[in-house]
């Protein structure tokens, strides 16, 4: 059980950072800290793309000039990419997230779940 | 595996449980940034440069800054207590999704830095990049020559997305005139 942890740590790093997140998005009421959590399951999944990409005594995608061809270990390019983009979006729809939170503060003067359930069942 | 890189994962995992717990925002915010960072680091020990440049950048920086923003514009609940309540109803549904996780999928993962990992499940595809990429483009970093050459537009198509959430956040932030 300990060698298996310690063999793929990332991985198991990865499932309890999933777990810290959807229990953020789950439990904390303040709006925020749910977007928060929504940031941190991202991260988790970022991990292991770059975890899969990774190889032990390789080094970093960047190739020499005059190639050759199987002589050196590389981390797999392609997974980083994926993560790039998949970096920028998640800001991306963080910013309209934050954007309609302080739309629903404006209109309700609230950001707490429960209270917000409470403003909005008095309508 | 060094002894720096499991330090980065116990960092990681405290600052995602303070981040978690809590109660203040701002403190889960400025908690939330130490973590990014964490990450980043821990990104370049995975050999992934490009990645942590990107996290440390955006996550940590642009990430930090719109939350901070945004509880400028809104509201910082004050209370004496420093951590939230623990909520167990929640803690035992992500507790038993743990458990299934590490007993389940964890077993049937390639250890952490295999040569025969998911990416390299097929070689010719990754190696064919590795190979190829300088004579191909002119680039020696293979990461940055697959999303400015060879999947191009696919990079454009990203550029759309911030573009639409651009507008998104305009319109959802933008004022009634004829209210």
């Amino acid at each position: 059980m300990i060698e298996l942890l310690a063999s793929r740590y990332a991985y198991a790093l990865m499932f309890v950072l999933l777990a810290i997140g959807l229990y953020m998005m789950i439990a904390n009421e303040n709006l925020v800290k749910k977007l928060i959590g929504v940031n941190l399951f991202q991260t988790a999944i970022f991990l292991f793309f770059v975890a899969v990409a990774y190889v032990e005594g390789g080094s970093s995608p960047v190739v020499p000039a005059d190639p050759d061809p199987g002589a050196q270990l590389i981390a797999s390019p392609l997974p980083h990419v994926i993560v790039l983009t998949a970096i920028v979006v998640g800001v991306a729809l963080t910013a309209v997230g934050l954007a309609l939170i302080v739309r629903i503060y404006a209109e309700y003067g609230t950001l707490r779940e429960d209270t917000l359930r409470e403003v909005r069942a008095d309508d | 595996m060094s002894a720096v890189a499991y330090t980065l994962v116990v960092f990681v995992l405290l600052t995602a449980v303070a981040t978690a717990l809590f109660r203040d925002v701002l403190s889960a915010i400025v908690v939330f940034g130490a973590y990014s960072l964490g990450m980043a680091i821990l990104y370049t020990f995975l050999l992934a440069p490009d990645v942590a440049m990107t996290e440390a950048a955006i996550g940590a920086g642009v990430t930090t800054i719109l939350l901070l923003l945004t509880i400028a514009r809104t509201s910082r609940p004050s209370s004496d207590r420093i951590f939230e309540r623990v909520n167990v109803p929640a803690l035992v549904v992500c507790g038993a999704f743990l458990v299934v996780m590490l007993a389940t999928v964890l077993p049937a993962t390639e250890a952490v830095g295999d040569p025969e990992a998911i990416a390299w499940a097929n070689p010719e595809v990754t190696g064919y990049y590795i190979e190829n990429t300088y004579e191909d483009t002119g680039v020696q970093n293979a990461v940055t020559a697959v999303l400015a050459a060879y999947r191009g537009f696919d990079t454009f198509g990203e550029a759309v997305v911030v573009f639409a959430a651009g507008v998104a956040t305009l319109l959802v932030l933008g004022r009634e005139v004829f209210a």
